[in-house]
């Protein structure tokens, strides 16, 4: 039905995809595969007229057809489901799901009542709960992509485009998604699907294909691709393992956290956290956990409660206190709070930790150049050189120059808000091998994430947030999925 | 304050009751006068221009003087407000309304609404489209002749000169030019060389001055800005340059800078605008019109030139 | 890879070959239409004439690099000449204090801005409006609506020459240096970068943003004191009247040069190249005695396309 031939693109001489072949057909839940600037994004991106291909052409239902606008493509039923969501924050749910498709009464006016019980009725699809008259600012990021979500399926393509659409979600609301595409794949859509967890393909794909470089390396049938082989076609080498063994041991409590209150996102939150341990945070979507660590490092301060560090109590009232005391995060949205876009990544880097490389109130350009460098290499950042603008660099390569940030202030504890999120899985590995590091090193590390294998896999106890109370404690290595979710589930 | 709604309802009667007072108030105002004392509407059209703000102090004084209660506010420049102002003063139920008009044109449905209103007008000092019950003022045209005038005397009929114009489209600017312009076609031997807006700003009419030396160098003899801020202005330009002694710069206003220029002997003269003669003529006529007798439709208060010889007495003033 | 040049600065320069351009073309031209463009003297005056706008837009670039923006310019210039003029009478004060006193007007007006920005929160379009009108009400006030004359010979000299060079060139040459040091070398000015492009990002990543903010608009009021100081100088009176619409002219020139209005972008180069252009055409239009209706179109005309094609030339 839909069709890519020979295409190929670049963008400002560098090759980004070149003469990939790829066959869609109805009814079916097609994989892209690859790592991060494999060029994926760019591929689906011509199907749906956001590019014009530099080279080859795309047929839909057998003619060559040339998308000039994404809505050239929209009109003939091609629909997309973007990674970087462009919400529009000051309309209401409901106008963002259904811009462009209001229904309009006999006068030409848009029929407010229509518009919200239809907005409300797709989001159902999703089996998510939104009061559609919401402005769409006051949405978390994960709430924005349902909303995403639903507003391709509300188009009724019958090609519909999906680029990392589960990234932001936890397990719930992707089992809703999966029974979503199900559904439309029993009508004969054709659905292609990007996504860097595993356990998502090989539960939804009929077919795989796997990009690599710009190239298609091949197509099969999901069948015949297992976990090892999917990702050794993906990297082009064997990754021996991804997540490094856990082998440390914890030393004395550094962090001592009690009765952490902030109505009504979370309250009487407790626990403490030990030198070189790696504690886990998980719970759904909306329970809090951003929160609660956001008021460990001065972010969002907690109304209540005391929070200590080295038996020394702590007055966060701004990351400035944060830093100061041992303290460094890197939060969950680098786009909004994380990166600042237009500037280097060198100067991206040394943000946080600007001081070590002053003299005075100056800034030693020899001292941050070198760091620069240093810790390109160690972190394995993937840049043009030191004065690329941050934002021409990969989702991947973003959270890795954050990381770099977080880790120049020297922490004493490191909390990390889904860092893996929207990262290809060779990027993934090096950044599990990282907080193993750290471990051994001594840093304590507070990891929250929605992949529950990330949580089993790296951490030494699991905290469990439920709707903005801990619900349990448990051993990663004497539990699994089934017992977390069930914790982490409201009653 | 939180906006609670025992705040809200405070605040908002708070407010009513202010509005109440203030409406009383304002009633009484209208008939407080004493009788035989006369109401006068006054609005300037920009206080914070010196030579307006001369006037305005000129009509003030002089209503005190006679007993006339004023009604003293402030256009700033802008036509909009000055019709708004008139139609207040309408409302308030004034004798006469004096006018200090903003701009010919738009200024002009202020007299159209007063003379709905049937309350006479008298301009001051600048014209409007609209023609008002009488016009008290210098005649611009005639300050643009005695400047000119003063210009080919010095020099003998023969030479270039610059003129630097007031904001285009104003009625000073209008009419200076056209005196200036009337001169010149008298004297064949005197050209206007260029001739530019400075937009009554010392600061511009500095810059035009340095651009023209360089335009222009050692081709003219003579400046003729239409007022005095912009004459102090080329004035400047040419002592830095050090030029000063070829050429020949007259203003217009007489403002005490330009005065204390021309007694130090760097600005060669200037024509004075009788701020106080116009303040006076147009409260004079304002009485007349009030109490129903005849008056003159036109008062034109002379420009007199002033230069080293005469300064003194116009220091005095 | 060089250790000693700042990636930021090498984009820079490129981006800027747009502008450039333009720049070299109309002084090109002119030179061509009148032999009185190209001279030594006409240059010297055009840099003279530049100066007080250059000392404003490299000061309001500040604030145009944290995302704000100020709109008093105008109005602190008149506050600030008045305040230096009243106290710049012959023999009263020794020749510090009314410079001092311009400069400290600015600078109070600035923070004050600053203040209400970061502590009021109220949107900086709005504050430095009403400062607009406050400051140009106290300058008539405390000049009772007349021009501020009779300032001392030393005072005014500084509009003067030092040589061949005129004194307001030195004074914005070394604000502009001293700008492109600060933004280029020290860790406030790279948190200005950062305030702008990313406030969110900013303060995660320990920058205090109020005090970067405060000091962005301080700044900026300071360096407006100082350009109210220089403009009294020039025209020999503290004018209440003086500076109409001078913001316009200073935010113009920064962002032709580049900054965006949007915050976290830009450079005291740009800002310089811009305030260059605007001078270069606001002069060359008086040589040529283009009437002062069609001077206005021709410069919109101008400075419009110069921004089209930097920005063009720049995106690839």
């Amino acid at each position: 039905m839909l069709r890519a031939c020979q295409l190929s693109k670049a963008f400002g001489g560098l090759s980004v995809l070149q003469d990939v072949s790829i066959d869609f057909h109805p009814g079916e839940v097609h994989a892209l595969m690859g790592e991060n600037g494999a060029g994926k994004s760019t591929l689906m991106k011509m199907l749906a007229g956001v590019y014009a291909p530099d080279g080859g052409s795309v047929a839909w239902r057998g003619q060559p057809v040339r998308f000039r606008t994404p809505n050239d493509a929209l009109s003939q039923g091609i629909a997309m489901v973007h990674q970087e969501l462009m919400p529009i924050p000051d309309l209401s749910v409901g106008e963002n799901l259904l811009l462009g498709m209001e229904p309009t009464n006999a006068f030409g006016w848009v029929d407010q009542a229509a518009l919200h019980t239809q907005a409300s009725a797709w989001l159902q699809q999703l089996d998510t709960d939104l009061d559609t008259r919401r402005p769409m600012r006051s949405l978390s990021v994960a709430q924005m992509q349902v909303v995403e979500i639903a507003k391709a399926l509300a188009r009724q393509a019958d090609v519909l485009l999906m680029d990392e659409p589960t990234a932001a979600l936890s397990d719930h609301e992707v089992t809703a998604l999966f029974k979503a595409i199900t559904t439309l794949r029993q009508r004969g859509v054709a659905v292609v699907y990007t996504t860097h967890k595993m356990d998502e393909v090989f539960r939804l794909a009929d077919r795989i294909s796997v990009l690599r470089d710009g190239r298609l390396v091949c197509t099969k049938a999901a069948l015949e691709f297992s976990a090892d082989s999917l990702i050794a076609h993906m990297v082009g080498r064997e990754l021996a393992q991804i997540f490094p063994p856990v082998t440390t041991t914890p030393g004395e409590t550094v962090l001592a956290v009690e009765q952490l209150t902030r109505e009504p996102a979370y309250r009487n939150i407790s626990f403490t956290l030990r030198r070189g341990e790696v504690l886990g945070l998980a719970g759904l979507m909306g329970a809090g956990r951003t929160e609660v660590v956001s008021a460990l490092y001065g972010l969002q301060p907690a109304a209540s409660g005391t929070i200590r560090l080295r038996g020394q109590t702590l007055d966060l009232r701004s990351p400035i206190d944060g830093l100061a005391a041992g303290l460094a995060m890197v939060t969950e949205d680098r786009k909004g709070s994380g990166i600042v876009p237009a500037m280097s990544v060198q100067h991206n880097l040394t943000l946080a930790a600007l001081r070590q490389f002053c003299r005075g109130a100056v800034i030693d350009a020899t001292a941050e150049s070198s760091t620069t460098h240093k810790a390109t290499g160690d972190f394995a950042i993937k840049a043009s050189g030191p004065g690329q603008a941050i934002n021409q660099l990969s989702g991947g390569n973003q959270q890795k120059v954050l990381l770099a940030r977080a880790l120049l202030t020297a922490p004493a504890v490191l909390i990390l808000d889904e860092p893996t999120r929207g990262i290809d899985i060779g990027a993934k590995a090096e950044i599990y091998a990282l907080i193993g590091r750290l471990s051994a090193q001594g840093t304590a590390v507070l990891l929250v994430s929605s992949e529950l294998p990330e949580i089993l896999s790296l951490t030494h106890r699991i905290l469990v947030l439920r709707q903005g109370e801990l619900s349990a404690e448990l051993a990663p290595r004497q539990t699994n999925q089934e017992e977390i979710l069930r914790h982490a589930m409201p009653r | 304050m939180r906006l609670t709604p025992r705040t809200t309802a405070g605040t908002f009667g708070l407010a009513c009751a202010l509005l109440a007072t203030g409406l009383s108030v304002g009633c009484k105002k209208a008939e407080t006068r004493k009788p035989g004392e006369w109401l006068v509407g006054y609005s300037s059209r920009d206080q914070s221009a010196e030579y307006t703000a001369r006037l305005g102090d000129a009509v003030q004084a002089r209503a005190k003087e006679r007993g006339v209660k004023l009604v003293f506010v402030d256009a700033q420049a802008d036509a909009q407000k000055q019709i708004s102002q008139t139609e207040n003063f309408i409302s308030q139920k004034v004798d006469v309304i004096i006018l200090n008009p903003c701009e010919v044109e738009a200024s002009s449905p202020a007299i159209d609404r007063a003379r709905a209103a049937k309350i006479p007008v008298v301009n001051v000092n600048s014209l409007t489209k609209a023609a008002p019950d009488c016009y008290v003022g210098s005649d611009d045209e005639q300050a643009g002749i005695l400047a000119m005038e003063a210009i080919a005397k010095q020099l003998n009929g023969q030479g270039n000169v610059l003129m630097i114009h007031g904001i285009m489209g104003q009625s000073a600017q209008i009419h200076r030019d056209a005196g200036a312009r009337k001169v010149l076609a008298k004297y064949p031997g005197l050209k206007l060389l260029d001739h530019q807006t400075a937009s009554w700003d010392r600061a511009k009419a500095l810059a035009l001055t340095e651009n023209w030396l360089q335009a222009h160098k050692g081709k003219f003899q003579a400046i003729f800005a239409h007022n005095d801020e912009m004459a102090m202005g080329a004035l400047l330009a040419l002592e830095r340059a050090g030029v000063k002694k070829d050429v020949y710069v007259i203003g217009v206003d007489a403002i005490a800078q330009a005065l204390d220029a021309v007694k130090a002997g760097r600005l060669d003269a200037t024509v004075f605008q009788d701020a106080v003669g116009q303040g006076r003529g147009a409260i004079d006529t304002a009485i007349l019109m009030a109490a129903k007798q005849p008056y003159e439709k036109e008062v034109m208060i002379p420009f007199q030139v002033v230069t080293r010889e005469n300064v003194d007495q116009f220091l005095k003033k | 890879m060089t250790a000693t040049t700042s990636p930021a600065l090498d984009r820079n320069l490129l981006h800027r070959l747009g502008i450039v351009a333009v720049l070299f073309v109309i002084a090109g031209l002119l030179s061509v239409l009148t032999d009185s463009f190209a001279t030594a003297s006409n240059l010297t005056n055009v840099a003279r004439q530049v100066s007080i706008n250059g000392i404003l837009a490299v000061g309001v670039t500040f604030v145009l690099l944290t995302g704000g923006v100020d709109l008093s310019l105008g109005s602190v210039v008149a506050l600030s000449g008045v305040a230096c003029a009243l106290f710049a009478h012959p023999g009263e004060y020794p020749l510090f204090v009314p410079i001092c006193v311009g400069l400290l007007t600015g600078g109070l007006c600035g923070l004050l801005n600053g203040v209400l920005v970061t502590r009021g929160g109220i949107a900086p379009f709005i504050v430095t409006l009403g400062m607009m009108t406050v400051a140009r009400g106290l300058a008539l006030i405390f000049s009772g609506g007349k021009p501020v004359a009779d300032m001392s010979p030393d005072l005014t000299g500084l509009a003067g020459d030092l040589g061949p060079v005129p004194i307001p060139l030195i004074c914005f040459a070394a604000v502009a240096v001293l700008s492109w040091l600060f933004l280029g070398r020290f860790r406030l000015g790279r948190h200005l970068y950062a305030v702008g492009g990313n406030e969110q990002a900013a303060r995660a990543a320990g920058v205090s943003v109020p005090k970067v903010k405060l000091f962005a608009y301080g700044l900026c009021g300071l360096l407006t004191g100082l350009a109210g100081v220089v403009l009294a100088a020039r025209i020999t009176t503290g004018q209440p009247n003086a500076g109409q619409a001078y913001e316009l002219d200073a935010i113009a020139a920064v962002v032709i040069g580049g900054t965006s209005l949007s915050g976290g972008v830009g450079s005291v180069l740009g800002t310089v190249l811009g305030v260059l252009l605007i001078g270069v055409i606001n002069n060359g239009l008086d040589l040529l005695s283009v009437s002062s209706y069609y001077q206005a179109v021709i410069k919109g005309v101008i400075i419009v396309g110069a921004v089209w094609l930097d920005r063009r030339q720049a995106r690839s």
